[in-house]
């Protein structure tokens, strides 16, 4: 049943090429954590699209992501508003852009915050296999790598339907990562420029005063 | 007992003193008669911040309908007031219960839009361009427009009978 769900889900969301599902989707999985494990830096800029029903054109906004192992994440939204989330296995921070200055946030909720930046890391650092308590997780290859997750928790699946992380075939690189919901709205984040072992500056992920980003894209321009 | 009285003397006196002599009414062409308003804010109660991303939709015929997000998307607070004024919550959330979203979340959208009687405890200031601060004794929220579309916006939005939450 969730298989099925899956499966429609998956092609119903992602009109192209033919998508061939894997039975058994353990060894790519591994395949994948393999490759992903000497990488040790990530940066990716996003346009991370909200599509509700409602509207006639998606939600805009712009950014970039960080990741640096083992567990540092930054994730940045630049437009059309500036906010900067920080989070490893320890903490989590917010700051938001108060006219020219950064002011720090003295969050509600910090714990969930943070379980989902931790999420976000684990996906992108390829440890999907750590999600499986959380998640049944399938994978169809094509033309695209499609990671499917749908949550177990049957009160996470009311409000998230499925998770899907495209990648390229070979899983060099994330393209995209789509969130479903019951309802129909859904939000697309579309990676692009994604930069492997970029050695980012100190202060990068600083908690108390984050580097302008500005530095860590010069940084990352200059890099491997 | 003395403790009490001059505690809630406090209180009334801070109220007092917050409370603007004028309800606010925003710059005229601020916001559109018909368009679609992005906002970011901080909502801070009990010592606690809460980002959200506002998206707003104004119709001259159709009245408001406001639509609060969390950081990642997921919808807190849909709210719909009509041109007479009637409040339909259109979906809700844990976060922000029913109760809440018509006594505060339409209350402040109101406030903010001018659109309330003159009598009205709309304790709105204008702190800068297209930036705002509620302050209510419970809660203040700190809001900037960060983008505006005029044009005229998809009359579903306006239609109450499409509420998820009653």
């Amino acid at each position: 049943m969730i298989a099925g769900l899956v499966l429609v889900t998956a092609l119903s969301t992602y009109a192209q090429p033919t998508l061939t599902p894997v039975a058994d989707p353990k060894p790519v999985l591994q395949d994948l954590q393999r490759k992903m494990a000497s990488v040790r830096t990530v940066y990716l800029e996003f346009t991370q699209e909200r599509q509700l029903k409602l509207f006639n054109e998606p939600l805009k906004s712009e950014g970039v992501m960080l990741i640096e192992r083992p567990d540092q994440i930054r994730w940045e939204t630049t437009a059309p508003y500036q906010s900067i989330l920080l989070g490893n296995h320890k903490s989590v921070a917010q700051f938001e852009q108060n006219g020219t200055a950064w002011k720090k946030l003295k969050l509600g909720f910090p714990q969930m915050l943070q379980r989902v930046m931790q999420q976000m890391a684990l996906m992108n650092q390829g440890k999907l296999d750590a999600l499986t308590a959380d998640y049944s997780i399938s994978v169809a290859t094509g033309a695209v790598a499609v990671v499917t997750m749908v949550p177990k928790d049957e009160t996470v699946r009311s409000m998230l339907a499925s998770l899907e992380v495209k990648m390229e075939p070979d899983f060099s690189a994330t393209r995209e990562v789509v969130m479903n919901e019951p309802g129909g709205d859904l939000t697309r984040i579309i990676f692009r420029r994604e930069k492997r072992d970029v050695q980012f500056p100190a202060g990068t992920f600083d908690q108390t005063k984050p580097l302008d980003i500005a530095a860590v894209k010069a940084a990352a321009n200059h890099g491997p | 007992m003395l403790a009490a009285v001059l505690l809630v003397l406090l209180l009334a006196g801070c109220a007092t003193a917050t409370k603007p002599a004028q309800p606010f009414r925003p710059p005229a062409g601020m916001f559109p008669a018909n368009g679609l308003v992005t906002q970011r804010g901080v909502l801070t109660a009990l010592g606690r911040q809460f980002p959200l991303n506002g998206y707003l939709a104004l119709s001259e015929s159709g009245g408001r309908r406001l639509i609060v997000t969390e950081n990642f998307g997921k919808v807190m607070a849909d709210v719909l007031v009509k041109p007479d004024g009637k409040i339909f919550v259109m979906q809700s959330s844990r976060a922000f219960p029913p109760k809440w979203i018509r006594r505060h979340v339409a209350a402040d959208l109101e406030c903010l839009l001018g659109t309330t009687p003159a009598t009205a405890d709309c304790p709105v200031r204008m702190v800068g361009t297209n930036h705002f601060v509620v302050e209510r004794r419970w809660y203040s929220l700190d809001l900037r427009t960060v983008e505006t579309r005029p044009g005229p916006q998809k009359a579903e939005f306006f239609d109450e009978t499409r509420a998820e939450t009653k």
